[in-house]
């Protein structure tokens, strides 16, 4: 049985997509992975925002628009990624350890 | 000279810095900075110069850059608060440099002894220009690039001091954290462009007024987004990462954070927030949303300042607690005129929130340089360091005594009409008691913390072993008195600020 | 040049610079501190005299404004119907230059010679605010700022503790009536929704006055004047306020500060105009103030003392003269004008006698200094006879005037009270004159008594030449005064206070003359009525009281329930918020979802 695919069907899934991200970054310990899981919820909006330029119709044109932002964000994770991972490494180095319950020396 | 000119020459500025460190032989890396301070001071004085187009259509670039003539005197205004607070940073930084060189490299045989000072100098550059073009930015595209442009250069910036625990632990949080609102913001971007199906913000607001428009969705995007705005300035319950990445950063880092980066946040949120406030269903659960937020934000961070013992510390509930003044401007929306006329600055949200944030930038900037001239003294921040200060450094404690007292509200001090002017707005819009309740409470708190601060400088005997005399270099003395004048100026004639912002 | 704006802002601005700049720069450098504060204040004199024939209207700037409550800086002039600020000013700068001239020579040895010309600088800054303020709030602010550098100049010798318990008492006698003045102030606002002076017309005032408050109102502001000008019963700090250099003593303590309560009532004569009690309570006043510090200077031994007093009692002229209203404020502003010469050349001779004489300031240990000081005597009888109206003398004029005016009015009891003091006014001032100058010297400090440095002359001259012909037309009308000389008619007031006049003097004459030491004896007027020691005493036993019950509110209400009470509160909450604060980036994290679902929650549901 062949269904056609909606605009519902991407967003299901790209939300489904955000909501792991959410939960692994709630959920886990580990610096690196905490760190791929927020990777994963800007992938979750790159997939509603292609799916929104894609259903975005006018005269049979998607609205390019909501593209030219998916490369902004792709590129900006990109530095971000950098950036991260370096403070992470640093992290290590002088602590050796990754774990976000070893990161408490300020509170209250 | 068209405006845009002016990022160009910011941007150009921080790869000039960056080629300086590396091709041009320096005994001494602060004069990268000093250069810096020179170039972006003639930056502030081109704001006063710069030209805009006679029409925008059919240019693909004004797409991206704001040249609405309503909020041309606001996007220049935020430019200039951003340039301002970037050269005293800059001035800061220097000051600061024995401590961040302290924590950053173990000079290795035949390294510059300054290794890794001048990029310490160059990233506030790259981040004002990012600052800077966020005042302009009103396409959601634009909006993100260059938030995104600061908040990166300010993971670096934090985590700065490598072999710094605070310094580290305040870049790790502020890098989840961070990240973790980004992916908020760019998922409530992608529901608002699917909601209206264009990113411009112009266009956003005319097609959320249209009876046709998903309430829902539009809301469920709005939520995302202010979710990632109140992370940028700091409004509870999104407030977390404050005290600690303001702790555990370097001081000229913590100012640029608490000041420059605010108001960028303050002029996105209010942009945003701008498109909401067009049609009737939304403006009143947005407008709801905005007393929420203020509310805790001010009970929050006046009632958690009180028990502190960590200057800087309080210094990050405090501003937690200035972003609740702001938020309770931004909560008594903008009352129009009947016959269309448009209103006085000072009975709209983002009159009296430009002058709050330049009243702000005075005090708060006063109040870091004085922490930094400190800090090369002692060990940490705790308020027992403070004590006996009168004595130690009777100019600093008078610079610290105006900051404080500007920061509680005395008035014929800038910060007075801060307060005054957000609490008019609000009392004239007809705002719900609650706020203003949790206003008046706050501001009370507010006192009672500055003033321990000035008790203790004044009436307490210096502690063991911090009791020398405390030097300050010429360049932030300087600052430091041209920022007392202002913080008088003001307060006398508040006209001073409203005056630049036209 | 000839433009109201440019000149009215001159004027006020240019002291203000000069004072800056002599406490953030030229502290070190005394000598030039001097000559900037003289040569500022000479050319705010040149610009006062330019402003009589200027042109114009000075732009006010609006200072602030919030709901219907809107504050200008803004100066009024006044045009030809109104010149009332015109002719203060130029009394104001007049008096100002030549104080400055004579503190030149006065102050030249002094260790604090820059503050104190700074200190001047202030005043004129404030006092010229006053003058020109065009709204009661603006007028406050300078009222205070005035009150502030009176308290600098009192204590200027602030080591003597006399000094700095004067400036004190200054300060806080003021601070009273200042609290009445800014309730005044406020009540007329809720009246009127207004504070401009120029806005208080007819029929505003006259819709205001039917509410039962007006005359408190204009009561409370009549207290800002009762501090200012030392009226009874807050007179007590301006015979203390004479421990302040003399200098000082003429400019602020005789001819300006003390006549800005007077010049205040004449501001708002309109308001008072209206209120019929509150008009009878400013003549009584008045009239009880003038008596009692008369009879008070009786037996004053203090040159200074008894000048003081005699001000004082001149205040009490003027203010009575504000009480009658209509004519007699007119009569009151010129006297104040006529009083400001002659009781500064009085005061400038007091500081050249007390300069001569080492500073030696109790007339009994004076005498015979007529042959020493032979300059200062002719000057100061010119002063004397000004003060107890001679016939042809200023102060004739403006006195008979007031004396006219109430008589007209028929306030017949205050005229009495008038007639008496012009009686005990020349007796006392003769008493002062014949033990200090004539007869033999007493003393060694008399005996080497030498005449004064001539930049000291310049001023004694100029003012004596006032003293005895300011009344008369080219004059007075320069001022643009509006009672000025005029043929003395031959009625009762003018045979009784002439009566008084010969009487006053001729007795004084009999008694003292060639005395060496006092003859009469009146215990209750030497030591003041002992109102000194009444308020005093009262203080103390209210201050034991008041500190009694207070102990018991502060213990028992406010303690518990009003601080202790929201401070736990606060307290215990902020500590509560900072439990979020768990330090554990995974607890954010959580913190940060709850945060998130809680906003959309509120915002869809």
């Amino acid at each position: 049985m062949e269904t056609e695919l909606t605009l519902n069907h991407f967003l299901f899934v790209s939300g489904l997509l955000f909501a792991i991200g959410l939960a692994g970054v709630l959920l886990r310990r580990n610096l690196i992975v905490i760190f791929m899981c927020l990777e994963l919820m800007l992938s979750a909006a790159n997939l509603s925002l292609v799916a929104f330029s894609r259903f975005n119709t006018t005269d049979g044109v998607p609205n390019y628009d909501g593209q030219v932002l998916l490369f902004f964000i792709i590129t900006v994770a990109a530095a971000e990624v950098a950036v991260g991972l370096a403070i992470i490494v640093a992290l290590f180095r002088s602590r050796e350890t990754t774990d976000v319950s070893d990161v408490t020396s300020m509170k209250g | 000279m068209p405006v845009y000119y002016l990022e160009i020459i910011v941007v150009v500025l921080g790869l000039v810095m960056l080629m300086a460190d590396a091709f041009v032989k320096l005994e001494d890396k602060r004069n990268i900075a000093w250069f810096a301070v020179l170039v972006l001071s003639v930056v502030f004085l081109l704001l006063f110069k710069v030209s805009w187009p006679e029409s925008t259509e059919g240019s693909p670039f004004w797409k991206f850059y704001d040249a609405e003539k309503g909020s041309r005197g606001f996007s220049l205004f935020f430019k200039g608060i951003a340039v301002l607070t970037t050269i005293i940073v800059l001035i800061m930084s220097a000051e600061f440099r024995g401590v961040l060189l302290k924590y950053t490299a173990k000079p290795e045989d035949g390294a510059h002894p300054q290794s890794g000072l001048s990029e310490f100098f160059t990233l506030p550059v790259f981040a004002c220009a990012g600052l800077m073009w966020m005042a302009s930015a009103n396409n959601l595209a634009s909006i993100f690039v260059s938030l995104e442009a600061v908040t990166i250069t300010f993971y670096i910036l934090v985590a700065y001091m490598r072999r710094n625990v605070g310094s580290l632990e305040a870049g790790v949080k502020y890098l989840i954290l961070g990240a973790l609102s980004t992916g908020f913001l760019v998922y409530g971007f992608t529901w608002l462009f699917g909601v209206t199906g264009t990113m411009d913000l112009a266009g956003i607001k005319e097609q959320l007024a249209l009876d046709s428009v998903n309430v829902t969705a539009a809301l469920f995007a709005f939520a995302l987004i202010i979710v990632a705005l109140g992370f940028k300035v700091g409004a509870a319950p999104f407030q977390n990462w404050i005290p600690d990445v303001y702790q555990g950063a370097p001081t000229p880092i913590t100012a640029f954070l608490s000041v420059a980066s605010k108001a960028a946040g303050f002029i996105v949120l209010l942009r945003i927030s701008g498109c909401f406030f067009g049609s009737g269903d939304l403006s009143e659960k947005v407008g709801a949303v905005f007393v929420v937020l203020a509310i805790l934000t001010l009970l929050f961070g006046n009632l958690a300042a009180l028990p502190q013992t960590n200057f800087k510390r309080l210094l990050a509930y405090s501003s937690i607690a200035h972003a609740g003044f702001l938020l309770m401007a931004l909560a008594s929306p903008i009352t129009l005129v009947a016959d269309g006329k448009e209103p006085p600055l000072l009975d709209t949200s983002i009159g009296v929130i430009a002058f709050y944030l330049g009243a702000y930038l005075l005090m708060t900037l006063l109040a870091f340089l004085v922490m930094t001239a400190v800090r090369n003294q002692q060990e940490d921040d705790s308020l027992e360091g403070y004590a006996g200060l009168a004595k130690r450094s009777p100019f600093l404690a008078f610079s610290l005594l105006v900051s404080m007292a500007s920061l509680a509200g005395v008035p014929l001090t800038a910060g007075f009409f801060g307060k005054f002017f957000v609490f008019k707005l609000a009392i004239q819009n007809g705002a719900c008691g609650w706020l203003i309740a949790a206003g008046v409470i706050g501001a009370a708190a507010g006192f009672y913390y500055y003033f321990k601060v000035i008790a203790s400088m004044f009436w307490n005997a210096p502690a063991e072993g911090n009791d020398g005399p405390i030097p300050v270099s010429m360049p932030a003395k300087v600052v430091m008195v041209l920022l007392i004048i202002a913080i008088f100026a003001v307060g006398i004639v508040p006209n001073l600020i409203l005056g630049l912002i036209k | 040049m000839h433009d109201v704006n440019t000149l009215a802002w001159i004027i006020l601005l240019l002291p203000l610079l000069v004072a800056a700049s002599i406490l953030f720069g030229l502290k070190k450098m005394p000598g030039l501190s001097a000559l900037l504060s003289t040569g500022s204040v000479l050319i705010t004199l040149v610009c006062s005299i330019l402003l009589f024939s200027a042109t114009g209207k000075a732009v006010p700037v609006t200072w602030i404004s919030i709901f219907e409550f809107k504050v200008n800086i803004g100066l009024l002039v006044g045009g030809d119907k109104d010149p009332l600020a015109k002719g203060m000013m130029f009394i104001v700068t007049f008096i100002g230059t030549l104080v400055h001239i004579f503190s030149l020579g006065y102050m030249k040895d002094d260790d604090g010679k820059a503050r104190y010309f700074a200190g001047l600088s202030i005043f004129m800054f404030s006092m010229t605010g006053i003058v020109l303020a065009d709204n009661l709030v603006m007028m406050f602010i300078f009222w205070e700022l005035v009150g502030v550098s009176s308290y600098i100049l009192i204590g200027h010798w602030y080591n003597k503790d006399s000094a700095a318990d004067a400036a004190k008492k200054a300060f806080l006698t003021n601070r009273i009536g200042d609290f009445g003045f800014m309730i005044g102030i406020l009540l007329v606002w809720v009246l009127t929704k207004q504070i401009e002076f120029a806005k208080f017309t007819p029929e505003i005032v006259a819709n205001a006055a039917k509410s039962p408050l007006f005359d408190i109102a204009i009561i409370a502001i009549f207290c800002g004047a009762i501090g200012k000008s030392a009226q009874v019963p807050l007179h007590v700090w301006l015979p203390d306020a004479m421990e302040g250099p003399t200098p000082v003593s003429a400019l602020i303590h005789a001819a300006t500060m003390v006549a800005a309560g007077v010049f205040m009532l004449a501001r708002v004569s309109a308001l008072i105009g209206a209120s019929e009690l509150a008009a009878t309570v400013i003549l009584w006043t008045g009239a009880i103030t003038a008596l009692v510090a008369a009879l008070m200077a009786l037996q004053q031994n203090d040159i200074k003392r008894i000048l003081a007093y005699s001000t004082l009692s001149q205040l009490g002229y003027m203010v009575m003269a504000q009480g009658i209203a209509g004519q007699g404020a007119d009569a009151g502003m010129f006297h104040l004008y006529t009083h400001a010469f002659f009781k500064a050349l009085l005061f400038l001779g007091a500081g050249a006698i007390i300069f001569g004489c080492h500073h030696e300031q109790n007339i009994w240990k004076m005498g015979g200094l007529r042959k020493k000081m032979p300059f200062t005597f002719w000057t100061f009888a010119i002063g004397t006879a000004a003060l107890i109206a001679v016939p042809g003398t200023s102060g004739f004029f403006s006195k008979e005037g007031i004396l006219h005016a109430a008589h007209a009015a028929g306030h017949d009891f205050p005229w009495v009270i008038g007639l008496i003091v012009a009686f005990l006014t020349p007796f006392y001032m003769t008493r002062l004159f014949i033990v200090t100058f004539l007869g033999k010297s007493r003393t060694e400090n008399a005996d080497h008594a030498k005449e004064v440095p001539q930049i000291m002359f310049v001023p004694l001259v100029i003012l004596a030449v006032l003293a005895l012909f300011s009344a008369y037309k080219p004059i007075a009308k320069f001022l643009q005064a509006k009672g000025y000389a005029h043929a003395p008619e031959i009625d009762p007031t003018f045979g009784w206070s002439l009566f008084g006049l010969i009487a006053g003097v001729g007795l004084a004459i009999w008694i003292y003359k060639g005395r060496e030491k006092e003859r009469i004896n009146i215990p209750l007027f030497a030591n003041k009525f002992y109102i000194d020691e009444i308020y005093n005493g009262l203080i103390a036993i209210f201050q034991d009281a008041i500190a009694g019950l207070l102990d018991f509110i502060d213990r028992f209400v406010i303690d518990p329930v009003v601080a202790r009470f929201p401070a736990m509160t606060a307290f215990t909450a902020g500590s509560f918020f900072r439990l979020f604060q768990v330090g554990n980036l995974q607890g954010y994290t959580f913190l940060f979802g709850a945060g998130v679902v809680a906003l959309i929650w509120f915002l869809l549901f």
